[in-house]
């Protein structure tokens, strides 16, 4: 968290963490997309020639000021992908929140249980556990035939009881409600550490 | 001193004063008055862009921000690679029109500078150094901070929510 008193900025990072092609850009295209362009700022999205993420997607949201505070969130995206580990590392720096995008296709559950350890190895090397820190997890792809039951889902990723969300992220199911979700617990996260 | 407080999660919370804000923007002014820089922004490694001088219209400075620090943290993963115990200092990237030169500020912060190709980059780095130099003895004074709670109270969070539920229909 940033917090800029002259100009009463507060300014907060959430980022996206999944494994590959679970729909982490996919959110953020979305709420490109759908805000008014007066809260949004450009989508920037580095990717390869075969549209994966290679580093990461930016974009910065401001609602306006609130009491005469200006709250801003910048939204990133990690690349889904093994092998760019160090990435996804480096752009956890400095995080307040985390949304878990999961893919709920049954044969990606490994996937999922690995990037999230991974997540939980990149948090504890710069002092976080996901046990206290703000986070929640969208289970995305709810409409493919082969989507796990929620049940399963939840008992095997959601070990720490974190809100979770159904989505449908490609056709903007459940991205709003997430992204609500995680900037209210990080804002109470913060409120609740001072 | 900028507060860059150690939350009991292990989260980071960076607070600029009042008056740290304006001796900074003081000390960039002066950069860019010296080196004739199209534009000047400062950020932390988080890529979370602080202040910026010069011109900033025609430029998304957040994205410049965000990109610039990921540039710097992806050069540091480089130098470990390659046996550098510390980071790289600096980074330049040279283009036909401008040129970006890049310079941590501590562990915490750095600065970016957009300059002209006719300017020469000698210049550049020596007017930069000295602007570091301000910054750093900017950062460590002493200075009662401000407290976030100030900032982050019970109605901004309630507000907050309905605002959200206002911008996300």
């Amino acid at each position: 968290m940033f917090i800029n008193w002259a100009l009463q900025e507060i300014n907060l990072k959430i980022v996206y963490y999944g494994p590959g092609m679970s729909g982490k850009t996919t959110n953020l295209e979305y709420i490109h997309r759908k805000l008014d362009p007066s809260l949004t700022g450009e989508l920037v999205t580095l990717k390869t020639k075969e549209d994966r993420t290679i580093f990461f997607d930016f974009m910065q949201i401001e609602v306006g000021r609130i009491k005469g505070k200006k709250p801003k969130f910048n939204l990133y995206t990690v690349p889904g992908q093994v092998y760019y580990a160090s990435s996804r590392k480096i752009i956890l720096n400095g995080v307040d929140g985390i949304v878990f995008v999961a893919d709920s296709q049954r044969d990606r559950m490994e996937g999922n249980i690995e990037t999230l350890l991974d997540l939980e190895k990149n948090l504890m090397e710069s002092g976080h556990s996901l046990e206290s820190f703000p986070w929640v997890i969208q289970y995305n792809k709810r409409d493919l035939p082969n989507a796990e039951s929620i049940q399963v889902l939840q008992k095997k990723l959601n070990f720490f009881n974190v809100p979770s969300f159904e989505a449908i992220a490609i056709k903007g199911i459940g991205v709003f409600d997430t992204l609500k979700a995680i900037i209210n617990l990080v804002v109470q996260h913060v409120q609740r550490q001072l | 001193m900028v507060q860059v407080k150690k939350m009991k999660d292990g989260s980071r919370q960076v607070i600029l004063t009042a008056q740290q804000f304006d001796e900074i923007t003081k000390v960039l002014s002066e950069l860019a008055a010296k080196t004739k820089a199209s534009t000047i922004l400062l950020a932390d490694m988080s890529g979370q862009l602080i202040t910026q001088r010069g011109h900033t219209d025609d430029i998304n400075t957040a994205i410049l921000s965000a990109l610039a620090a990921s540039d710097f943290a992806a050069t540091s993963e480089m130098a470990k690679l390659v046996g550098e115990d510390a980071k790289f200092k600096l980074l330049f990237h040279e283009g036909e029109k401008r040129n970006v030169y890049l310079s941590n500020v501590g562990d915490n912060f750095f600065l970016v500078v957009v300059f002209d190709v006719s300017v020469t980059l000698g210049l550049v780095r020596i007017y930069t150094k000295k602007a570091i130099q301000n910054l750093l003895k900017i950062f460590r004074e002493s200075e009662k901070g401000e407290d976030a709670s100030k900032i982050i109270d019970k109605d901004f969070t309630s507000m907050l929510g309905d605002i959200l539920d206002e911008s996300f229909k």
